[in-house]
């Protein structure tokens, strides 16, 4: 077999379990994290004086006492805030200037030698607070009357997708006005009504939020942080404190878990503030675990009030739903899952008249942001369990309800867009049988229930109209491949999956691509956020197109030297070959020098470096009265779970023993990472469901460790998990791919409750569905009886 | 509020060398000093700021600390620090006393049980201690060394209250003692937690079952409690009901109530009082159930 043909039976690695590229660095340890990072004699270490206080105005903050203390080298105080701080509503300051509003917010730091003595140091400054009425419920804070959390709201800079209500506690309220619901309810056979509640939860990464920040003598910032956006960090920071985006560089190790916490700035913004005190000096700001409870972000709570109404057919006529998000001190992230849970409200079906409140509350609890859904877990936990209500009234199979009721590829959805293809049928229809839907099976023993029940879901990547990536690709002497790329491994295996695109777009060996990591904002090419299950698809798109850019000039330099037509070309494992001459020559003999022109007539070409960006552009607003517009959203990743389940009467125990997890990915480019992320997806959907709770009394966390914060270990899992690649494409993803980092875990919790309710005919209405809760519910159905 | 950037306080330590140091070292600084084996619970503590001793005091590694021998004439003697670990998976253990084998593998997590000794569990009297009740019904000794020598204290006067214990000032627990087992006995040790591993008990049941002719039922059972009252409890109720009339499925479950009346929990974060009433009940009748079954199986 000569070189030429050979090269024809080059595997492309799309769609193949290819092992991840982090893996050996990550088993050996080799692989650098942001602790792991070395900054010598000269580190020093902040750490921040916190509010007790839920609500409460601060009348003096004295750092003099910790400020003689030997080894403290500064402190900062709200002074030192210099401008509002925010992602899509600019409205806290990374130091309180005036007041406090949760339990943990930063009054003052100070910058110390060493660890312990920055701890003792934050006990001698002294803070004087006139302690306020807090709001503890979104309820309440709702309510005129309520304390006013934020009387600037007014005057803070706002996205103009957000819609804050100044004078009150609401920071967006998003409407949906689609038919005429009302009347609508007239013409239901069946209508129910129905609230649910969802508690606090907690991102809980294995690695802590970390932070080191440098400013250098003339004023420039280095942030090594772990980190899901540098870029959005960097231009956060920047406008916060008046500087240019130039002067702040954010370098971004490995990051050990992100679930969205480490979106956006948090602990970030406390280094860069006191690192400006020590010009020269690298500082260092880690959080406990139980800070991480009280400090970093949460996952908002919820009370959704929904009513649907259904013709005795199946057929869904009306819905209704007020959503009320606990969305804590500070809403500059949360404000735009209000939105994204305004514009989903419906879940993903045909539903023709819509009335949708969302109302982004503040309240004096933790602040709540991005997590694994973006607020898809927290309304499908209603939505899904409401439908199989529904269902039960009809006395409707409820995949057969489903089926008929869900959106399909040409439909409208809820807020007027016409629906890409998507399997969600598919999806269903999978899911359900891989449990045996429809067949009978035996508990294990007389004190069990078994139960079967399913959830679907969908859910968009929620972001500015105009969030882009961009990518290059830079060949070196042996032709070995750097690319550059601005978005994170946080684990979900975004490095390996960008290699197998530009390896396949290139086509090179995948071993010859190796991704310029750490990400560097000096270096690297401009990310929006590592957020929204959005890499694979937008970041995905750069690459192939930086990729095809330097195929291109390969193909020209090539096509010159051997006087054919760069069509005729192609790259091949390795080297570029003819299809019409069978001429074949290795890219390492040409990509960095060139090559030479006929008769000595000097060279041609140059070191190839190809670049790409991607951009949606066809995202169009939604009117703000009605929420109906062309086009509010990029695309719908949709899929189902299926759980078969037993609970024990006796103890109100839930025992997973099958969860079929169905996902319609457009293309699995690499289908064990796929399937990874739906049985992690599964697992913390579960945790959620039945364990977690960050249990607030007063807007303190009751409970901030893991020794009463449980989550879902190893002897947890369900018994069996069944992942099913579902893969109709997406016309702008690349081969096809939509994301599904976040999906898996939005159905897991519903669907349980659905399985529970079909084994013992008692539905749980708030999350977490605890043994205590499950029996009690029991107890209390047998007490009716 | 406590601040949530707890840190380890700076602290002195010292090996023991002789148990008479140990108990001088208690009797001059009683409240400056604490003693220190696994360590799993008390630098947590010191840790949170909830304890802040001025010195530790290993006494781990004191003669006799981490041996397990058996008699089959007297029974079985631990030293206070033997591990978790090193219980449950000793084959005299496993063999004669698989109930304490079975407590002490429950305890948090392997890693933890590597650590985590049988006397600190015990010392600390935690309602919630794991091996506590199995402690309670293979009516174990626990044996103090203290200014006037050694002294054993039954197992069911050792627990006096939340984190109380029935020491003198200067004692220390060196052994726990546990007698031959009644004849043909079976023994279970439920524990619920939240979720299925590396939990704190929310209720903890150790039942123990043996033939006993001078009783009307013609058994004994000695049943157990965690996490449901101020200490470690005997359910001595149940206990009489089973003993005083044949075992039925009714016999069974009057004594699961009565072993749910003996528990006293309060509410918390972890659970109400009023579902660890109800788990009281319910793992004391599985408890008991299993246990039954074992001992009808062979007579």
């Amino acid at each position: 077999m000569d070189a030429v043909s050979k090269s024809h039976v080059f595997p492309s690695p799309i769609g193949e379990s290819v092992t991840r590229v982090d893996a050996l660095e990550k088993v050996t340890g080799e692989a650098k994290f942001t602790d792991d990072l070395q900054f010598g004699a000269g580190l020093l270490y902040g750490q921040v004086v916190r509010s007790p206080h839920p609500h409460a105005i601060i009348k003096r903050v004295d750092v003099s006492r910790a400020l003689a203390l030997p080894g403290v080298r500064a402190a900062v105080t709200g002074e030192d805030s210099d401008d509002h701080i925010g992602l899509y509503l600019k409205d806290r300051y990374i130091f309180c200037r005036d007041r406090v509003r949760f339990v943990g917010d930063p009054v003052a730091g100070v910058i110390a030698v060493s660890e312990s003595i920055a701890d003792e140091a934050c006990r001698l400054v002294e803070v004087e607070y006139e302690v306020l009425e807090p709001v503890l419920d979104p309820l309440q804070g709702v309510q005129e009357g309520a304390p006013l959390l934020h009387p600037d709201l007014g005057e803070y800079v706002v996205a103009d997708f957000i819609d804050p209500k100044p004078g009150t506690n609401i920071a967006n309220h998003f409407k949906v006005r689609k038919g005429d619901v009302e009347a609508a309810w007239s013409k239901c056979d069946v209508i129910v009504e129905c609230d649910f509640r969802v508690p606090h939860v907690q991102h809980v990464p294995l690695e802590t939020h970390v932070a080191v920040a440098r400013v250098d003598q003339t004023g420039k910032i280095i942030l090594w942080s772990s980190s899901q956006s540098p870029f959005a960090q960097r231009n956060l920071i920047a406008e916060a404190l008046n500087m240019s985006q130039s002067d702040i560089r954010v370098i971004a190790p490995y990051v050990g878990g992100g679930f969205g916490s480490k979106a956006g700035v948090s602990v970030e913004g406390t280094a860069v503030v006191m690192a400006r005190k020590v010009p020269g000096h690298p500082v260092k700001m880690r959080l406990t675990r139980e800070e991480e409870f009280y400090c970093a972000f949460v996952r908002q709570g919820l009370i959704a009030r929904t009513k649907v109404g259904a013709k005795s057919d199946g057929e869904i006529l009306a819905m209704k739903t007020e959503y009320y998000w606990d969305a804590g001190a500070y809403t500059e992230y949360g404000v735009n899952i209000t939105r994204a849970s305004g514009y989903s409200s419906t879940g993903p079906y045909r539903i023709p008249n819509v009335h949708a409140d969302s109302y982004c509350v503040y309240t004096n609890h933790p602040v709540g942001g991005p997590m694994r859904g973006f607020g898809m877990p927290e309304i499908h936990w209603g939505i899904e369990q409401i439908m199989d209500m529904v269902a039960d009234e009809l006395g409707m199979d409820k995949v057969a309800f489903r089926l008929k009721n869900c959106l399909r590829g040409g439909d409208k959805n809820v807020t007027g867009m016409t629906m890409h293809p998507i399997g969600l049928a598919e999806c269903i229809e999978k899911a359900s049988k891989a449990i045996n839907w429809g067949e009978k099976a035996p508990a294990s023993a007389p004190h069990k229930r078994r139960g079967k029940g399913l959830a679907i879901m969908w859910k968009a990547p929620a972001m500015p109209p105009n969030a882009g990536s961009s990518a290059w690709v830079r060949f070196n002497e042996d032709a070995t491949v750097s690319l550059g790329i601005g978005g994170q491994e946080i684990g979900q295996g975004s490095f390996t999956v960008a290699t197998q695109m530009a390896a396949a777009t290139l086509g090179v060996p995948l071993d010859w691509i190796h991704i310029s990591a750490p990400v560097d904002t000096k270096y690297s090419p401009y990310e929006w956020q590592t957020v929204a299950s959005r890499l694979t698809w937008s970041m995905g798109n750069a690459i192939v197109q930086a990729a095809e850019d330097a195929r291109r000039q390969i193909l020209d330099i090539v096509a010159a030297y051997w006087d054919e037509d760069p069509n005729d070309l192609d790259v091949k494992d390795g080297q570029v070959i003819s299809f019409k001459s069978e001429n074949a020559i290795p890219l390492k003999d040409m990509v960095v020098y060139g090559l030479p022109l006929p008769d000595d007539q000097g060279w041609h070409g140059g070191p190839i470096i190809g670049h790409g960006n991607f951009m949606p552009t066809y995202i169009t607003s939604l009117d703000n009265e009605t929420g109906q517009g062309q086009r509010a959203v990029v695309h719908y990743t949709t899929g189902c779970q299926a759980v078969d389940l037993e609970v024990d009467t006796e103890t109100g125990q839930i025992h997973l023993l099958r969860v079929a997890s169905a996902f319609d990915v457009g293309k699995a480019i690499n289908p064990d990472q796929v399937r990874a992320q739906m049985e992690g997806g599964v697992v913390q959907g579960a945790s959620t469901a039945i364990l977690e709770c960050l249990q607030l009394k007063d807007g303190v966390p009751q409970n901030p460790s893991f020794t009463d914060y449980r989550i879902a270990t190893s002897v947890d899992i369900p018994d069996e998990i069944i992942p099913i690649i579902v893969e109709v494409p997406q016309d702008d993803g690349p081969w096809g791919a939509r994301g599904v980092g976040e999906h898996p875990m939005v159905p897991t919790a519903p669907a349980i409750a659905n399985a529970v309710a079909a084994a013992l005919g008692v539905r749980i209405l708030e999350m977490p569905m605890t043994p205590e809760k499950v029996f009690l519910a029991i107890q209390e159905k047998l007490g009716e009886a | 509020m406590n601040l949530p950037h707890p840190g380890l306080p700076s602290f002195d330590y010292i090996r023991a060398q002789t148990l008479e140091q140990v108990v001088d070292l208690l009797l001059k600084h009683p409240t400056d000093v604490r003693l220190f084996m696994g360590g799993t619970d008390i630098l947590v503590q010191m840790r949170d700021g909830l304890l802040e001793p001025k010195t530790l005091v290993d006494v781990k590694h004191l003669p006799g600390m981490t041996t397990i021998e058996f008699d089959p004439d007297v029974g079985l003697r631990l030293g206070a620090a033997t591990s978790m670990n090193a219980v449950a998976q000793h084959q005299a253990v496993v063999e004669n006393y698989p109930l304490l084998a079975e407590a002490a593998n429950t305890v948090a997590s392997y890693q933890l049980r590597n650590r985590a000794t049988v006397g600190g569990n015990l010392c600390n009297a935690s309602p919630a201690a794991d091996t506590a009740p199995a402690i309670l019904v293979l009516e174990a000794s626990l044996i103090a060394f203290g200014p006037s020598g050694e002294r054993s204290i039954p197992a069911e006067k050792f627990f006096l209250g939340p984190g109380e214990s029935a020491f003198n000032q200067g004692e220390l627990l060196t052994r726990i003692d546990i007698p031959l087992l009644p004849k043909g006995c079976h023994g279970r040790y439920l524990k619920l937690g939240r979720n299925a591993g590396g939990d704190l008990a929310l209720v903890g049941v150790a039942v123990l079952g043996y033939p006993d002719e001078t009783v009307d039922s013609d058994y004994r059972f000695r049943v157990a409690l965690a996490s449901v009252a101020p200490t470690p409890i005997r359910a001595l109720k149940a206990e009489e009901i089973l003993a005083g009339k044949s075992i039925t499925d009714e016999t069974l479950q009057q004594a699961s109530d009565a072993a749910m009346d003996a528990a006293e929990p309060i509410d918390d974060v972890r659970a109400s009082a009023r579902y660890r009433k109800a788990m009281v009940r319910a793992l004391t009748r599985r408890a008991l159930s299993e246990v039954w079954a074992m001992l009808r199986e062979e007579n």
